[in-house]
């Protein structure tokens, strides 16, 4: 009986195939008969840098150095965590045939939705390599640990996205909810500003935040060159890790359902 | 490979809030599911590998869902299910295309998903596109492919799968018959093979072809479960049966657009839901014809009333001789084409290129169906009378375009040309 418990019970290979068909399609759908293709994704962050380097670096002169590449990185990391987000709350519900079909590995769904949103974050990293360069940064053995940070955005995203999109098959007012809270939350996440410029009384609200920990681990590896601080950072991925392997227990039971809501 | 012991289900059709407003004015009494009721129940049955299975029943009787279930899609309630082996699917054929991707890039979305490696999608690549008959327009975006292009490029990847076990519902009605054949030779090759299938459909007639054993489903219960021509015939006298009590004992006779008067229960069966108002034979000028020559083209115009809007209902078409034998018998649904919902006057059309009957009378029968065959709503028969005027062979059915040639010893050809009045211009 092919009860697809979990993921792992299928060949590896076909996994990974599927994983890279299914994103393929995503991205080649995405820009298929656009001129400029995938570089409107680039386009989007650099129009954004652009503004807030006008509004904080010139209007309202908040000192950071190197701003556009803090910016970026900023703005790039939000972008990957919001449209994996975004998509993934939906990955099920707007993949009713997929979900209805035998031996389909519906898990496999929102793993999809990280991944294409990653590939814009990739595809947009020799950007902020120029800007680097450009602002003067250093090269470091700290630049080694830059995939492990992915990684654990990876897991933290993941986690959420599978509990979100579980919540969606029931509740269909989950995506709009989550466009509010994200709305908020980009102005609660120092993407353009430093969390040193919050005044005291209110910081202690950040440590709340997983992305703030995650950000300065990417700018201090990329920007400074300086290895981050591990102890926000090792349990930052305990936390994600915890996440993911509770809301991914939640999805699969949920996922017996799932045919019925749809 | 399947070994289905006992298994009932039960699914809930709980109309939880999905917005804000039912949740705050409902509350806690969300998770409570409102109403319960059983689309499957008491369903037993085991299935030695390669044989064939068809699952027939009205609407809502639970094929569908029993079919999911056989395929690991949501759980059972109650019971038990067991399956051994790879199971492979051709349900929703196309739905998983992308019209902006190749018929290439498809292959390899569709052939993953379906269970492949993209290293087998690789190696099987070119099988995909001959079965598909689509060679030169493989790389071409399947926006410009026609329906019928698109379903059998589905239907390729969807059979070179090699599953165990077959899952099939209701797809084999699509294409051209060519295609249709085809398909049909492919899947009765896999049960040679020893795959297992199980078939749902409302065409009795491909279940019967296809099917050693059949289930026949009413209210997610069984009514039979037999050799399928025993549970078919059952199933048909049932939908006669259906079609009686339903057709109304007081309905005028009325006379038809031929002249002869219609009574119900003796030319004229159905519930009247939906009516045929007239029926028109026209030539290829579209005039009006009672008398046409073998050969030549006939189109039969369907003129019907539904009073109320009708949902997908199925046009039949038979040719019958006045002794009552059958020459010739089809369908919207037999043909892969599915009507919108209708309501008030309209009318269908059916084109015929040739019609090579041999001379004779004959009628044309014509019926209007429920969009499941589950009963009829009207039918008429031996109502519309029609001659045909050809040459003279005095036996058989079919006059078929023909001509003889001879070969002499001296390699000399001599054709004879048979001339017959319609053809002539085959003859030579």
């Amino acid at each position: 009986m092919i009860y697809f418990e979990s993921l792992k019970q299928q060949d590896l290979t076909y996994l990974r195939d599927l994983l890279f068909e299914l994103t393929t399609r995503e991205i080649k759908i995405r820009y298929k008969r656009s001129i400029l293709g995938i570089v409107w994704s680039l386009l989007h962050s650099l129009a954004q840098i652009r503004i807030f380097r006008f509004l904080f670096g010139t209007v309202l002169a908040l000192n950071i150095p190197n701003y556009t590449a803090f910016l970026f990185i900023g703005v790039l990391v939000w972008a990957w965590f919001r449209t994996a987000l975004t998509q993934g709350t939906v990955s099920i519900t707007n993949s009713r045939e997929l979900v209805n079909r035998p031996g389909f590995p519906v898990a496999i769904l929102p793993i999809v939705t990280v991944t294409t949103s990653l590939i814009d974050f990739l595809l947009a990293f020799p950007i902020l390599v120029i800007f680097l360069i450009a602002g003067g940064s250093p090269f470091s053995p700290a630049l080694l640990l830059f995939p492990l940070i992915m990684i654990i955005q990876f897991v933290f995203t993941l986690g959420l996205a599978y509990l979100l999109a579980t919540i969606q098959v029931r509740f269909r007012d989950m995506s709009h909810l989550l466009n509010v809270a994200l709305s908020l939350g980009f102005y609660l996440t120092p993407i353009f500003y430093d969390v040193s410029a919050v005044p005291a009384q209110y910081r202690f609200l950040y440590t709340f935040n997983p992305l703030v920990y995650l950000l300065d681990a990417y700018r201090a590896i990329l920007i400074y060159g300086q290895f981050p601080d591990p102890l926000p950072l090792f349990s930052i991925s305990l936390l994600a890790g915890a996440m993911l392997f509770g809301s991914y227990t939640i999805f699969i039971r949920a996922s017996y359902g799932f045919s019925e809501e749809l | 490979m399947v070994k289905d012991l006992g298994k009932q289900f039960r699914r809930y059709h709980a109309q939880r809030p999905r917005r804000f407003k039912e949740l705050f004015v409902r509350g806690l009494r969300w998770f409570q599911p409102i109403e319960h009721f059983w689309a499957l129940r008491h369903i037993s049955f085991a299935l030695e590998p390669g044989r064939a299975l068809g699952i027939i029943g009205a609407n809502g009787s639970g094929k569908s869902t029993l079919l999911r279930l056989i395929g690991g899609v949501g759980r059972p309630d109650e019971g038990r299910l067991e399956t051994r082996g790879r199971i492979g699917a051709l349900l929703d054929l196309g739905a998983n295309f992308h019209p902006e991707l190749t018929g290439r890039e498809n292959v390899f979305v569709s052939g993953v998903i379906a269970g492949l490696t993209r290293q087998q999608v690789q190696e099987r690549l070119n099988d995909i596109i001959a079965f598909a008959e689509l060679e030169e327009f493989i790389d071409s975006p399947l926006r410009t492919y026609s329906t019928g292009m698109q379903m059998r490029l589905a239907f390729a990847v969807a059979v070179h799968t090699e599953p165990q076990i077959l899952l099939i519902d209701e797809v084999l009605a699509v294409g051209d018959i060519a295609f249709q054949q085809k398909c049909f030779e492919r899947i009765r090759q896999f049960k040679a093979e020893g795959c297992t299938i199980v078939f749902v459909s409302h065409e009795t007639g491909a279940v019967a072809d296809l099917c050693d054993e059949v289930i026949w489903l009413r209210a997610g219960q069984i009514v039979a479960h037999d050799k399928a021509d025993s549970v078919i015939d059952q199933y048909v006298t049932a939908m006669h049966a259906e079609t009686k009590k339903r057709t109304p004992a007081q309905h005028p006779p009325v006379q038809a657009s031929s002249g002869v008067e219609l009574r119900v229960n003796e030319n004229r069966f159905g519930s009247m839901e939906m009516e045929i108002a007239a029926v028109r034979l026209l030539d290829s000028a579209r005039r009006p014809v009672t008398e046409l020559e073998s050969g030549q083209p006939l189109s039969i115009e369907i003129e019907y009333i539904a009073p109320q809007p009708i949902p997908n209902p199925i046009f039949s078409l038979t040719i019958s001789r006045d002794d009552g034998f059958i020459c010739y018998d089809t369908s919207t649904a037999a043909t892969g084409v599915i009507t919108p919902t209708v309501q008030d006057r309209g009318h269908i059309m059916i084109h015929i290129e040739r019609l090579d009957l041999n001379g004779g009378h004959y009628y044309v029968d014509i019926g209007i169906y429920e969009r499941d065959w589950a009963y009829t709503y009207d039918y008429h028969w031996h109502v519309y009378p029609f001659t045909v005027q050809s040459g003279p062979h005095k036996h058989g059915i079919l006059q078929l375009p023909h001509r003889w040639e001879l070969n002499q010893n001296h390699h000399q050809l001599i054709d004879t040309p048979y001339l017959e009045r319609g053809l002539n211009s085959e003859a030579i």
